[in-house]
């Protein structure tokens, strides 16, 4: 059994303890992912408050929910981040709504860009996806990875990668799909 | 739109990634409640995208984070507090029964500030009057601006004893009670406010709950022992 197994079998106990209202197990896991889950809203949102507030929500709705994650759902980890994503994707857009727009993303872009592909892997399903991202058209991968961890929207990436929003579209359109063709082989 | 295999492909994986927004996005998500076959191609994403979130750099979160989740799951530490200042405030808290509260404490008080991911718009006060040993809220409590009305949910309330009545009371910055009437326990008791109640909640923003005869206090001010205290917050 590899670390990895390790950890998920151990955050997967601590989400049943969690669900049974275990306060003790809950801090715990918190101990053990907040770090992973605040570097993922920090990278995505780039506003510390904003990613503070995300975790917070995160993990308040991981209390509440603990007992509707099944492995369907992926691996714990997998789960506790993507609630904490999509909150952090909620807040952006509430946040948005109320900004004047501006070009302040553009500075964002390069930190964006260094890739994440460079950062060593972690799980044979990482390797596995990582492997996936290669095969596809450099420019398909840059708009995904510019989604999933700066929460572009089309426009965004439409300006920051100096093309028509269309083409950004089907970029993402397809190379998400071939990314799907591939991860089911 | 009909929900084609293709289409539940595409738009599941555009969910996960986020770049599916707006209106499409909140389709997406009635479809997610729908179909279970939805819900299995989003997951597929979620735990696919799931390992880009794994390979990002760890940053500790400041402790106020951890503080804040407490603060909101168990709100009791830090409403116990402030309901002991409050106590402590002065002269202003001396109306009759109040020495009760003492007497109640082990029943206790204490004021949460409601997670409502949408606030209506016209809910101005809203708070909670909860118990020591219940997780649940006794009762929730909100305040419509627009309609003039302060309405209390029972959640877990429960009836009070045989031949008592609950009986809600606006408490001012200064001066005697004010009742808002007699609370049966089972539905939602609203009140409608006048000018001056409205006036008076707006200040002080705190209620209490006696239990009284049946029918109500028959002096206009609380005669038994005061329940819970509830302070209420601004949205």
């Amino acid at each position: 059994m590899t670390a990895i197994d390790t950890e998920q079998d151990e955050l997967m106990g601590l989400l049943v303890a969690v669900a049974r209202e275990d306060r003790q197990a809950f801090q715990r896991l918190y101990e053990k992912i907040s770090g992973r889950m605040f570097g993922l809203c920090l990278k995505l949102a780039n506003q510390r408050d904003l990613a503070e507030e995300a975790v917070q929500d995160a993990f308040v709705q991981i209390w509440h929910h603990a007992g509707e994650y099944h492995n369907d759902r992926g691996a714990p980890l997998s789960w506790m981040l993507t609630i904490a994503r999509y909150r952090t994707l909620d807040l952006m857009r509430a946040r948005k709504s109320k900004q004047t727009a501006g070009d302040s993303h553009l500075e964002q872009l390069e930190d964006g860009r260094e890739g994440p592909l460079d950062v060593s892997l972690r799980t044979a399903g990482a390797a596995q996806l990582t492997g996936c991202l290669e095969e596809l058209s450099e420019a398909q991968r840059d708009s995904i990875l510019l989604s999933y961890y700066r929460g572009f929207t089309h426009d965004e990436l439409s300006e920051a990668l100096s093309s028509p929003i269309g083409t950004v579209k089907s970029w993402i359109r397809r190379g998400l799909m071939a990314l799907k063709r591939c991860l089911e082989r | 739109m009909k929900k084609t295999p293709e289409r539940i492909e595409a738009l599941a994986a555009e969910y996960v990634l986020g770049s599916l927004r707006g209106a499409a996005r909140q389709r997406f998500e009635r479809w997610m409640m729908e179909s279970v076959r939805v819900r299995q191609e989003v997951w597929f994403w979620e735990e696919k995208l799931g390992y880009l979130g794994q390979q990002i750099q760890e940053e500790a979160p400041p402790a106020s984070v951890w503080s804040g989740i407490e603060q909101r799951l168990w709100p009791r530490r830090q409403a116990a507090l402030s309901a002991t200042a409050a106590n402590d405030g002065a002269g202003r808290w001396l109306w009759p029964g109040w020495s009760l509260v003492a007497t109640a404490a082990a029943l206790v008080l204490a004021v949460i500030l409601l997670q409502q991911p949408v606030p209506m718009d016209d809910e101005r006060l809203s708070g909670a009057i909860v118990q020591a040993e219940l997780t649940d809220p006794l009762w929730l409590v909100s305040e419509s601006a627009f309609e003039r009305r302060l309405k209390l949910r029972p959640v877990a309330a429960t009836a009070a004893e045989k031949g008592k009545d609950y009986e809600l009371w606006i408490v001012p910055e200064d001066g005697q009670p004010v009742s808002l009437g007699v609370m049966p326990v089972g539905d939602t008791y609203q009140v409608t406010l006048d000018a001056e109640t409205r006036e008076l909640l707006s200040s002080s923003r705190t209620l209490a709950i006696s239990l009284e005869p049946v029918g109500g206090s028959p002096t206009g001010a609380p005669t038994g022992p005061i329940l819970h205290v509830a302070k209420l917050y601004e949205l």
